[in-house]
């Protein structure tokens, strides 16, 4: 393997793309949606419960790359038990580091949590893939947003 | 393209003159020429030897790979090679492809019922034309041997 591309596929992706956790439906979730990217046909239903201003569970299903499965299974691990505030800032932060945009300050608290996601940015050096790395967390702002459950989201 | 124009009036020209203004696209016209010189010169039965043969050894080299199925099974085909990587994502493929120097198409190819009734979420296509040998699809089978390794 070229060295470009074990940056890319490393072995926290293959496994989470191979099995990816909290790979399921959830009974009753309070938000769900769904996110679809039409050039690739990857889909993704992201579904939380919200207890309050926290996140009690969440889980997602769909069929996608290794990219954006593993993507989707650590957004999951990473984001159980946290606060509302705490998923936007980690996403602002994430969208930042596989994007190359502007960072926005992290806080102390979710560094951890940041390091889980690390192995994932190496898609900003394969603009096309970059959208495979972000299309759950796109899909878990619009199940927030819609404040209802069955909003679906495209990115492409 | 305009007939005649005045303050107080407009009047345009015919279709479909009246949707072509401007300057016609000639250098495509003179790029199509050049084309047509180009595989007149190549002469059309050797190009279909070329891609026919080539085709063949393409069938030949990527069905040995294991885990690689390709689709369609006709005695004839064209040099186009679509097939399925056995529990790789075709985007993943075409990703370490690329990064082998070896450009395909990857996804479900505008054709979604297509993909559906094959049962696939997409395919990895290769397609074979004048400008490729066998040592192309050598590279192809390369890079595919390196798939297998990274997805194993």
């Amino acid at each position: 393997m070229t060295m470009d591309l074990r940056e890319l596929y490393q072995d926290i992706i293959l496994d989470h793309g191979r099995h990816p956790r909290n790979f399921r439906a959830l009974d009753n979730p309070t938000h769900f949606a769904q996110g679809h990217n039409p050039l690739c046909g990857d889909r993704v239903t992201v579904y939380l419960t919200l207890d309050g201003d926290h996140i009690a569970d969440v889980s997602f299903q769909g069929r996608g790359c290794a990219i954006s499965t593993a993507a989707a299974s650590l957004m999951t691990e990473v984001l159980k038990g946290k606060t509302l505030a705490d998923a936007r800032a980690l996403f602002a932060h994430f969208h930042a580091r596989v994007t190359g945009g502007a960072e926005a300050a992290l806080p102390e608290t979710l560094e951890e949590e940041m390091e889980r996601l690390e192995p994932l940015t190496g898609v900003k050096a394969y603009p096309a893939r970059v959208k495979c790395a972000t299309l759950s967390w796109h899909a878990l702002e619009a199940a927030l947003k819609g404040g209802g459950p069955g909003v679906a989201v495209k990115t492409e | 393209m305009i007939l005649h124009v005045s303050f107080d009036h407009t009047e345009y020209q015919e279709p479909p003159h009246r949707f072509e203004a401007g300057t016609p696209d000639i250098a495509g016209a003179i790029g199509l020429g050049a084309a047509l010189d180009f595989i007149e010169a190549l002469g059309r039965e050797n190009i279909v030897q070329h891609e026919e043969a080539l085709t063949g050894y393409g069938v030949d080299r990527l069905s040995r790979i294991p885990g690689l199925r390709l689709l369609g099974a006709g005695q004839r085909r064209l040099g186009i090679l679509s097939f399925d990587l056995e529990g790789v994502h075709p985007h993943d493929v075409a990703t370490v492809l690329d990064q082998h120097q070896v450009a395909v198409r990857a996804g479900h190819h505008c054709a979604q019922p297509l993909m559906e009734s094959l049962g696939l979420t997409g395919t990895t296509r290769a397609s074979l034309g004048v400008y490729n040998d066998e040592s192309d699809i050598d590279a192809l089978v390369e890079a595919l041997e390196a798939t297998r390794e990274i997805f194993r």
